[in-house]
């Protein structure tokens, strides 16, 4: 009996050998011993088993710091440090798969087809964190911009991704550091800034336009 | 403390920080002049001040490297006047920290672990700042422990930040660039050898080995499965920093011991193992609640070799200083004197060198020096002032081993003044050679 581990596990293994996908289920299934049917049972496709596996690799970093002790002491940003610096620590170990899936993605605007079910997973995550700073007072709540933070969280992470890909340096400790200048400056937006007083001022003047100066 | 919301990213955005104090230094010079035209009196020591503070401000949010080169500008009070030394002394204690996060990756980068594994007890709140690194408590197993933490990317930045400081450099010590340029190296050289955080355990475990039998000196216990190429585990020495130290009111008797620790440590070093701890920095001393002397840092080591070591602590010798042939070749050895002088040049560097020599060894002519004395810091910054007008020593001489050796003993000597001890100084004395 094929499970879906196996099948993962044998489809990534397949991947990074030959460096190109199966020539088809058919071929792919019976190279494992497996009837292709069992796919089936759990993948309706070859990308959807890439998607799984990104997928997987979202929910472990997440189901893992939130797991740390120090979860409940960090500050929000913190904990969108610490998201970012565990993926990535985890990805180290997958470098030749991301490697082979991200070379395959499809250019463009769109979220590349293995990574929708991974969005999903982080919007879920960011837009909870995001929900915690908006109450906290430490991210600034702006009509309209409010729903697009998590947005940017997900551009950071594929902004990332592909420094990640092509980073060469020791132990990848640029990534690190673009980690931590990166999401502080994020954050440092998500707070109330001067143009949020400037924008205030704005409208204050706008408002009061009627007032007429005695000189 | 704050801690840091950004630390500008790029060499673009650091370049940018610079260019920014450039324009406020630019506007203190336009104040202090406008000033100046209602009133003639003023001192250019405001204007110091608050071109300090922005030097400063600048630098310490550079962080890093730089941060390091503020801390060695602020060694050498001899070349900088007072403003700029009581600003950039700050950076000898304070820099904000970093994220816990990064923390966190740090250590599972190099133990698989997170600290809180590893330790008992892991304050995830920096302690202090380390200039390239920062500070945090532990607990293992019942001990205390100081685990100190690289930023990531110090290495890299260490020679485009040193490109960044140059302009002031030439500025402050006003020297041209390619003049410039062996020392910066020599600068270079030594910063990247610190953020080598597996050298400095094997520096300090050889050297505490070595110091072991000095009296009145604790070192800290180093942990070196717990330290990897960007952390540090030592055990944690309690005590206070020598401006709280001071403000204790201790007695004499006890700053001379304490003093009389830093003399032994430094010159046990220079005269015995010829490699020396060459970061003489106040944030690097502890001095423990039992009245000893605790040293905290071994990052900078500087080594000195025998073409540089014999020719330069000779002539802290009068047996040589007095016999003028010796002397110059010393002097010519060291580059002070170089080949293409004439006559008049030759007898005017030895005369000059030869008087800033008898200053700088004055403590080691007698066995006891009072540093509580302020005659002889006015004399030595009288001779800096004197010589900084000369035309003849715009040009830089000597070799590059000056500056940290000069960095070690200038700085040992300031701290020493600060705590007012008085030392013997005999205890270890250089060895000498009478001829070259």
């Amino acid at each position: 009996m094929a499970t879906k581990q196996k099948i993962q596990n044998a489809y990534i293994d397949h991947i990074l050998t030959e460096g190109k996908k199966p020539a088809s289920i058919f071929s792919f299934a019976k190279k494992n011993k497996f009837a292709e049917e069992e796919f089936y049972k759990y993948f309706g496709s070859f990308d959807a088993i890439e998607g799984g596996v990104w997928a997987d690799f979202f929910s472990t970093t997440i189901k893992e710091i939130q797991e740390q002790e120090v979860w409940l002491t960090y500050a929000v940003r913190e904990k969108a440090l610490s998201f970012y610096y565990s993926f990535f620590e985890l990805l180290k170990k997958h470098r030749s798969f991301v490697d082979y899936s991200m070379s395959h993605f499809k250019k463009g605007l769109h979220t590349p087809i293995p990574l929708k079910e991974s969005k999903e997973i982080f919007e879920q995550f960011s837009i909870a964190l995001i929900q915690e700073g908006l109450e906290s007072g430490e991210i600034n709540d702006r009509k309209f911009i409010s729903d697009r933070y998590k947005d940017a969280l997900w551009i950071q992470v594929a902004f990332l991704l592909n420094f990640w890909i092509k980073d060469y340096s020791k132990d990848f400790e640029k990534t690190d550091e673009a980690i931590e200048k990166g999401v502080n400056v994020t954050f440092d937006l998500f707070q109330r800034t001067p143009i949020d007083n400037l924008f205030d001022y704005g409208k204050f003047l706008a408002q009061n336009a009627g007032f007429k100066m005695p000189f | 403390m704050k801690e840091q919301n950004s630390i500008p990213a790029s060499k673009v955005a650091r370049s940018a920080k610079f260019v920014g104090t450039g324009f406020k230094i630019g506007g203190n010079y336009i104040k202090h002049y406008s000033k100046k035209i209602f009133n003639p009196e003023l001192t250019r020591d405001e204007l110091n001040e608050d071109n300090a503070t922005d030097i400063y401000d600048s630098l310490s949010q550079l962080k890093g490297s730089a941060l390091k080169v503020a801390q060695m500008l602020s060694m050498d009070k001899n070349i900088l006047p007072k403003a700029y030394v009581d600003k950039f002394s700050l950076s000898q204690y304070n820099a904000p920290p970093l994220s816990g996060p990064l923390i966190m990756q740090t250590f599972k980068k190099h133990f698989g672990k997170t600290p809180d594994k590893i330790f008992d007890k892991f304050d995830l709140r920096s302690n202090h700042a380390a200039s390239i690194g920062q500070v945090h408590r532990a607990e293992l197993n019942g001990e205390k422990l100081a685990v100190k933490i690289q930023y990531p990317g110090v290495g890299n930045s260490i020679s485009s930040d040193l490109k960044l400081v140059k302009p002031f450099a030439f500025r402050l010590l006003g020297m041209s660039e390619k003049e410039l340029d062996i020392y910066m190296k020599e600068v270079e050289e030594r910063l990247v050898e610190e953020t080598d955080y597996e050298l400095e355990v094997r520096n300090s475990l050889k050297i505490s080995k070595a110091c072991a039998d000095l009296p009145n000196i604790v070192f800290p216990t180093y942990y070196k499965e717990l330290s990897g190429p960007r952390i540090i585990t030592m055990s944690w020495i309690e005590g206070m920093h020598l401006k709280e130290f001071l403000q204790t009111n201790p007695s004499q008797e006890l700053k001379n011991k304490i003093g009389q620790a830093l003399w032994d440590f430094y010159n046990f070093q220079q005269h015995e193992l010829r490699a020396v701890h060459a970061d003489p920095h106040p944030g690097n001393f502890l001095i423990t609640p039992d009245g000893n002397l605790g040293i905290i840092d071994f990052g900078c080591i500087k080594e000195l070799p025998d073409d540089f070591y014999y020719p330069f602590f000779s002539t802290t010798s009068t047996d040589l200083l007095n016999n003028k042939e010796e002397t110059i070749k010393a002097f010519r050895a060291l580059e002070m004197i170089l080949p293409k002088d004439n006559e008049k040049q030759i007898e005017f560097y030895y005369e000059n060198y030869k008087e800033m020599i008898a200053l700088f060894a004055e403590p080691y002519m007698s066995g006891e020096f009072d540093f509580s004395q302020t005659g002889f810091f006015d004399a030595l910054y009288g001779f800096g002032e004197k010589i900084a007008k000369m035309p003849e020593f715009k040009q830089a001489r000597g070799v590059k081993h000056f500056i940290y050796v000069n960095r070690t003993n200038f700085g040992l000597y300031n701290i020493l003044s600060e705590l007012g001890a008085k030392v013997k100084t005999d205890t270890y004395k250089p060895h000498l050679k009478l001829a070259f």
